[in-house]
């Protein structure tokens, strides 16, 4: 028996672990698979549009409207566990302020905001007057050199100043006779010093004018510090830009946080789904894993139910529109999904707000307001009020609510 | 066999193919590329195009004839499905797209020889020494290689003298009488006749614990028939193994140390072979992994935890047929518990060998480079000893370290002091 069952090993679950674990808990965290961090820029978001587009994202996460995840948490709190969760990350892998954006080139060449950002990112951060160097390597379908520079030397950066891009290409396989290479067999190929400084030497070739030089984010995926041995080659600072998954940012990120999950002693099953859980009066018990040979139940004192949203399955919506939490059967803040999908694609969806709703401690409650389980609590995506992917703000309350339900359980439970 | 039973075989697997659950799975695929940055084949090898790619996209196309034959690259270590969030079958669907190839374009003979694991116990066991010394020996791997297809660097058993069976007939019965009922014992082709210290050690460690253990006569589980595409020999095998195991009893706990034959009880026979038996059923809920059986006795307080001090450092590493039961890491936590034993989990996703894929000369080397990480890590963290659940990946660990690599009960055998490892 653990102290505490975390379910789902995205940034929430991770999050949650290691709070936990590091707090002297012991921790069980299970998953059905790796989870959406691998596939996100590795960067994190706090909160980037209001629909106006963030540059203080605190100031904004302080303005958010009664019913936001963020608005029970506080900006401070959110600021706190961001930080927290950068600092835990040794050797640095998240820099930045969360009170200030960045505003990083993606792999169209349009501006994202994020709050925090890997080092080698940040070079990156559109201010008036920089100028880049796109380089695109010919192998690698996902990084379009000619479009990144394009849309980039005609956008203006957030202080009004303007921005100028040349674009240039490589040709360099990762490996002989691969047709359609991954970002990930380039992290993997450069994760060799040798490849890694023949790559430096082709860029330095090849890259046109700019201060900055513009590369897919494929600069080594275990093997830290790859940017900085192609930026001495190449003589200028250097800027990844992150592709469509596999996401080497992202997948640097999540190894990151699961290798500082493991060394926390943290036991960890992957591969089988929680589908049910046993009471004990209004406590939840223990959670039913479905294993290869027959359901097994993980007993603890407290639970994280921590699976994301929509996308992977913890929200449901059948052929008849119904909204439904099939796992614990949560209260949800709506449960027939036809009003809430709009003719327009550009407009707000609000069933993409739809979730759980918590108490201050981040526990599921039911319309009267009361928590369902006295000792359940939720985070990240199934966390109703925010649709998270047209703000950029997903990771932030991923973070936030984590740190929030593990506070909770080691300040107020034990 | 004839053409014509050939063609039949290809149509009745195209048919399990396209009708199964299995194939609806792939309508979830969402391309979101975690099975592929996970499969350990893709890594180190272009020869194998993906998980995604070969599975839930290349099915679409496989409409009335193999159309990529990158499928056979695949190791069938089952890391795809485990990591898969969306719930696709994807090691599955490619184990049984695998299969309709092989039935169409037919099976080396090399991949029946190595699959016949028994054969290889029965044969070897009363003519030990000199089985030992012909697979010891570098002329002999050579001719082995170029006539048979088994790579001459690839680790094979070590064949015992006495098999298991033998040792239980000629044993004094236990001396201490059973407190907690009755167990049936599994132990494996490996455990039979290859490893038979780890086989004894395991009914030793169920005995002072207070259980009877019966061993009925058992054979292959079919796992390494399975994986080479030969499912009819796959089937005989696995529902004859569980006759074997019912035999001792309907409603006892079955306790084993075959790690990835355990899985295919519990359900590989079930997933890839297609196979509905309830009797298959039945032997599949009540098998245990033996770590996962003396964990589940330590969460209900019911495990002695008097264990004697190991002072050492022990590279662990969780083979991918134990990960795809998709019940954690018991044996890493069992080994936590003996005090002094520093346990290091490998975090490597495989060793290559997946069952025979790493036997084969045109794989041996993708297997080795798969384990590469791997066999790193044992390297720099062995004092003489590491541990792993399933016996093939336990020979790859040793023939490609040089580190002796047991079974965790053996280590568990010894904490209890019931002697020490053998050298």
């Amino acid at each position: 028996m653990s102290d505490v069952v975390v379910i789902g090993t995205g940034l929430a679950g991770l999050t949650a672990a290691l709070r936990l674990a590091r707090s002297g808990r012991s921790v069980m965290l299970v998953t059905k698979g790796p989870g959406g961090l691998q596939l996100s820029q590795g960067t994190l978001d706090i909160l980037g549009y209001t629909p106006e587009r963030v540059e203080r994202p605190l100031e904004a996460v302080a303005a958010v409207a009664s019913d936001h995840p963020y608005a029970s948490i506080g900006a401070d709190a959110v600021g706190a566990a961001a930080a927290w969760l950068a600092g835990a990350l040794v050797p640095e892998l998240l820099v930045g302020d969360p009170a200030r954006n960045l505003h990083l080139p993606t792999a169209v060449g349009a501006l994202r905001p994020t709050a925090l950002a890997q080092p080698s990112m940040v070079a990156g951060d559109a201010i008036g007057g920089r100028s880049y160097a796109v380089v695109g390597v010919r192998q690698l379908k996902d990084f379009p050199a000619d479009l990144v520079a394009g849309n980039l030397a005609r956008s203006t950066a957030p202080d009004g100043g303007a921005l100028a891009a040349s674009a240039a290409w490589v040709d360099l396989p990762a490996r002989p006779g691969e047709a359609d290479p991954s970002p990930l067999t380039y992290a993997r190929a450069l994760d060799e010093e040798a490849f890694a400084a023949r790559f430096a030497r082709a860029v330095a070739a090849a890259a046109g004018p700019g201060d900055v030089v513009a590369l897919p984010a494929v600069l080594g995926v275990r093997r830290s510090g790859v940017w900085r041995q192609v930026a001495e080659v190449v003589g200028r600072d250097v800027c990844e830009i992150p592709l469509p998954p596999p996401s080497v940012p992202g997948l640097r990120l999540y190894e990151a946080l699961l290798a500082l999950v493991r060394a926390a002693g943290v036991r960890i099953i992957t591969g089988s789904r929680i589908v049910g859980r046993t009471l004990e009066a209004d406590a939840v018990a223990s959670v039913t894993l479905a294993a290869a040979g027959g359901p097994r139940q993980l007993r603890a004192d407290a639970f994280v139910y921590a699976p994301g949203g929509f996308e992977s399955g913890a929200l449901e919506v059948d052929s008849f529109g119904a909204i439904s939490e099939p796992v614990f059967g949560l209260p949800l803040t709506a449960t027939d999904a036809g009003p809430l999908i709009p003719a327009t694609y550009w407009g707000p969806h609000p069933l993409f707000a739809v979730g759980v709703r918590t108490d201050a401690a981040g526990r599921p409650v039911d319309a009267a307001g009361a928590a369902v389980h006295p000792n359940l609590y939720v985070a990240g995506g199934l966390i109703a009020g925010a649709e998270r992917w047209r703000e950029k703000s997903g990771d932030g309350i991923a973070v936030a609510t984590a740190v929030r339900a593990a506070d909770h359980i080691t300040g107020g439970t034990r | 066999m004839s053409e014509k039973s050939r063609a039949e075989r290809a149509q009745h697997l195209r048919e399990r193919l396209n009708n199964e659950l299995n194939r609806m799975s792939l309508d979830q695929c969402v391309k979101c590329t975690i099975c592929e940055t996970s499969c350990p084949v893709a890594a180190v090898t272009p020869l194998f195009s993906g998980p995604k790619f070969v599975g839930p996209q290349a099915e679409r196309f496989r409409d009335g004839d193999s159309v990529d034959h990158s499928v056979d690259y695949c190791s069938s270590c089952g890391t795809c499905s485990v990591v898969c969030p969306q719930g696709v079958n994807v090691a599955e669907l490619n184990s049984l797209a695998r299969a309709v190839m092989k039935a169409e374009h037919g099976v080396p003979i090399r991949d029946r020889i190595i699959t016949q694991t028994v054969l290889m116990g029965q044969a070897m066991t009363p003519v030990a020494p000199l089985a030992n010394a012909v697979l010891d020996n570098k002329l002999a791997r050579f001719a082995m290689e170029k006539v048979v297809g088994v790579h001459r660097g690839a680790p094979m058993p070590t064949a015992r003298t006495q098999s298991l069976h033998t040792w239980l007939k000629k044993r004094p019965a236990p001396a201490k009488a059973p407190t907690r009922g009755a167990l049936v014992y599994f132990h494996g082709c490996a455990g039979g006749y290859f490893e038979v210290d780890a086989a004894k050690k395991a009914i030793e460690v169920l005995e002072h614990l207070g259980y009877e253990v019966l061993v009925p006569p058992q054979g292959c589980c079919g796992l390494a028939e399975q994986s080479n595409g030969l499912f009819e020999q796959a089937t005989k095998s696995v529902r004859a193994l569980v006759k074997a195991l019912r035999s001792a009893g309907t409603d006892l706990t079955i306790v084993s140390t075959a790690g990835s034959c355990t899985g295919m009880l519990k359900h590989e026979a079930h997933e890839i072979l297609g196979l509905h038996d309830t009797e298959l059923a039945d032997v599949g809920t009540r098998i245990r992994e033996i770590s996962e059986f003396l964990m589940e006795l330590h969460e209900a307080g019911e495990l002695p935890t008097d264990f004697e001090p190991i002072k050492q450092r022990l590279p662990y590493h969780a083979p991918c047929q134990l990960k795809s039961q998709g019940m954690g890491t018991p044996a890493f936590d069992l080994l936590r518990l003996i005090p002094g034993l520093e346990v290091v989990d490998s975090n490597a996703t495989c060793c290559g060998i997946a069952g025979t894929y790493g036997l084969k000369k045109e794989k041996y080397d993708i297997a080795q480079a798969v384990g590469k990480p791997l066999f790193d890590m044992v390297k720099q963290t062995e004092q003489g000893l590491a541990a792993c659940d399933t016996e093939t990946c336990r020979w790859q660990i040793e023939n490609s370290t040089g580190v002796r690599t047991v079974h965790p009960i053996v280590l568990v055998h010894q904490a209890y002091g019931l002697g020490a490892v053998t050298p």
